[in-house]
């Protein structure tokens, strides 16, 4: 009886190390990669002249505060649909708003004619590379992982989505 | 020859990329089958001089073909690139900034489909945009010779549309009940702006005076306020306001370079407000009673330190004609500091409407002030206001409004993202009568 004990035991420590084992390698890799694949990369067409913005500027234009680029082309915001989890960070990190804050201040912006337009939402990261493609002044987002060369990522506090320091992340930051 | 002739004509009349290929080929079928025809010929060695002739004929041809199959190839490579000229280039080598990334190689750039004319007009520009607000009240008060009623407020239609990247129309068109149960229709807003970038707006036609905050935040949407009504500074003028609320005329706004500070500036010359005769139309939207202007300059801050902090003045000129009184002077200066965010309010603004009479001494001050602040919990914000203004009883061009001042307080419950109800209590104190009690209940909504 002893012995079905203890080699039940050992068997539920075996199969608990052979999880923990297995599970953590594969948190460590992801957390490491983690870095670059969760980034939030902010894309413009390869024509616009602005390769790096600070983080407050990024929040004026996708505010509506901020309505031309240098060369003088009216932007263009671009947002996921709802729900979505890139969407989701862009509300909580740039804008700091819920879905329904966002909604009235841009009828308001558009209303008062403070904001020339309110966000374009596009389904999928592919529509909105097309969209950025094809219109200069076009600004939206894409996961690092769905970055190609048709679109430019911007620089945000001199910073791209590879590098660490970036603040865009879908993963919730590390508190210090 | 008859073949060729056939095909060169249909060549030259095809337009889409796929028919064209198919024709591109069966040029060369016939390339091929005339080299084989023209070789058939040379290798018999008995042909005639007719032949012979027939032979250069064909040649000939051939020659023509070739020159036209490299034509047509050249034009296939070159169509995107015309496509796209209006559009951004596609550039198929990595950006200088993506260069410099030490990631491995991203995945090759999807062939772009270049969009079609109406598919590129409609990601610019977009051509006409209405929205609506409305707005429904039932109120009642203690006050004399009033009744318990269920008031339409006004149905307001935004309509936008962008002219072109730099030209669009704003207008707000109002249909609103008068006292009278008689509907009406104004035009409140009709501007033609013109944006030539974040430092230079322009704007023409009829709009609401930017003299400080409130006019130029709320405009005609009872949605979009916190509380049921306007303050009394800010009343529209058919409903006994007593600012210049809409102005025609021309108006220039913009950014000043400021860094974070968020320096702000609107310049406006219009031509002000009616004062030939208190029944006169207020706002001036065809003719001027005279022919000086109504000029306001407004200077605002919007500071990044604090989120949702706004901080300004401005500076009203105009001068009234009343008839039969001597010319007089208007003039405007209001301050306002404003504190919005999404769930918190605080507003406060206060001026000192100036009438000076020419040819006398005494000079007639309107002072005005309210202060509104709101906190919201969920769906519920409750609000509270207090307000004040004091006209002189001699007051030459506003003599009917007098002191008015008292707090209301209420609270707007957000039904859904497009529909508030609001129930606001008032208490107002007058200089001659006695203070009212009212209540108001009000649906208001966006759609």
């Amino acid at each position: 009886m002893q012995r079905i004990g203890i080699v039940l035991i050992l068997i539920t420590v075996t199969v608990l190390s052979a999880g923990f084992l297995a599970i953590r390698p594969t948190s460590l890799t992801a957390h490491a990669a983690g870095g670059a694949d969760d980034a939030l990369a902010i894309i413009v067409n390869q024509s616009n002249p602005v390769d790096n913005c600070s983080f407050e500027e990024l929040r004026k234009i996708f505010l509506g505060e901020k309505s031309h680029w240098p060369n003088g082309r009216r932007i263009t915001i671009l947002m996921l649909d709802p729900q979505q989890p890139e969407r989701k960070l862009v509300l909580r990190d740039i804008y700091g708003m819920n879905e329904k804050d966002l909604n009235n201040h841009f009828i308001q912006g558009v209303f008062t004619g403070s904001v020339l337009a309110s966000p374009k939402t596009l389904a999928s990261a592919a529509e909105v590379r097309k969209f950025v493609f094809n219109v200069p002044g076009a600004i939206g987002y894409v996961r690092n992982t769905e970055l190609d060369s048709s679109v430019k990522a911007l620089r945000i506090d001199g910073r791209l989505p590879d590098d660490k320091e970036y603040l865009l992340r879908l993963q919730t930051r590390p508190k210090p | 020859m008859l073949i060729s002739v056939v095909s060169n004509t249909t060549i030259r009349n095809a337009n889409k990329p796929a028919a064209r290929r198919i024709l591109i080929n069966a040029s060369a079928a016939t390339f091929l089958f005339a080299i084989v025809l023209s070789s058939t010929l040379v290798s018999a060695q008995t042909a005639s001089d007719s032949d012979k002739e027939m032979i250069r004929t064909l040649l000939r041809r051939v020659e023509q073909l070739e020159t036209r199959v490299a034509q047509l190839e050249a034009d296939r490579q070159r169509a995107p690139l015309l496509v796209s000229a209006s559009a951004p280039a596609p550039v198929p080598d990595p950006a200088p900034v993506l260069e410099a990334r030490q990631d491995p190689p991203k995945q090759e750039p999807p062939i772009q489909e270049p969009p079609s004319p109406m598919e590129q007009r409609m990601d610019t520009k977009t051509l006409m945009q209405i929205r609506g607000f409305g707005d429904t009240t039932f109120h009642g008060s203690d006050q004399k010779g009033t009744h318990t009623s269920f008031s339409l407020g006004q149905l307001n239609l935004f309509v936008t549309s962008d002219i072109s990247e730099k030209f669009r129309l704003l207008s707000e068109i109002v249909f609103e009940a008068d006292p009278t149960n008689t509907f009406g229709v104004d035009v409140e807003r009709l501007l033609l702006q013109y944006s030539h970038n974040d430092y230079f707006n322009l704007a023409v036609g009829r709009y609401h005076t930017a003299i400080g905050f409130y006019n130029t935040a709320y405009h005609h949407s009872a949605w979009l306020q916190t509380a049921v009504g306007r303050p009394f500074l800010f009343q529209f003028e058919d409903n006994g306001g007593i600012l210049p609320i809409h102005n025609v005329g021309v108006s220039a706004s913009g950014l000043i370079p400021s860094g974070r500070l968020g320096l702000h500036y609107v310049a406006e010359v219009g031509n002000g407000r009616a004062s030939s005769s208190p029944s006169a139309e207020a706002v001036q939207n065809v003719v001027d009673e005279n022919n000086g202007k109504a000029v306001n300059l407004a200077l605002f801050a919007r500071p990044d330190a604090v989120r949702g902090l706004q901080l300004g003045f401005s500076f009203y000129h105009d001068g009234l004609q009343p008839i039969g009184q001597p010319h007089i002077g208007e003039e405007i200066f209001a301050a306002h500091a404003v504190m919005q965010r999404p769930n918190f309010e605080w507003l406060n603004e206060g001026m000192i409407i100036r009438h000076a009479p020419q040819g006398q001494s005494h000079v007639f001050d309107t002072p005005g002030f309210y202060t509104q602040i709101s906190k919201a919990f969920g769906i519920y914000r409750p609000y509270f206001r207090y307000q004040y203004v004091n006209e002189a009883d001699d007051e030459p061009v506003f003599p009917q409004v007098g002191l008015q001042y008292g707090p209301s307080v209420g609270v707007r419950m957000d039904a859904s993202e497009s529909v508030a109800l609001k129930l606001q209590y008032d208490h107002t104190a007058f200089r001659h009568q006695p203070s009212v009690n009212g209540l108001s209940l009000q649906f208001a909504f966006t759609f």
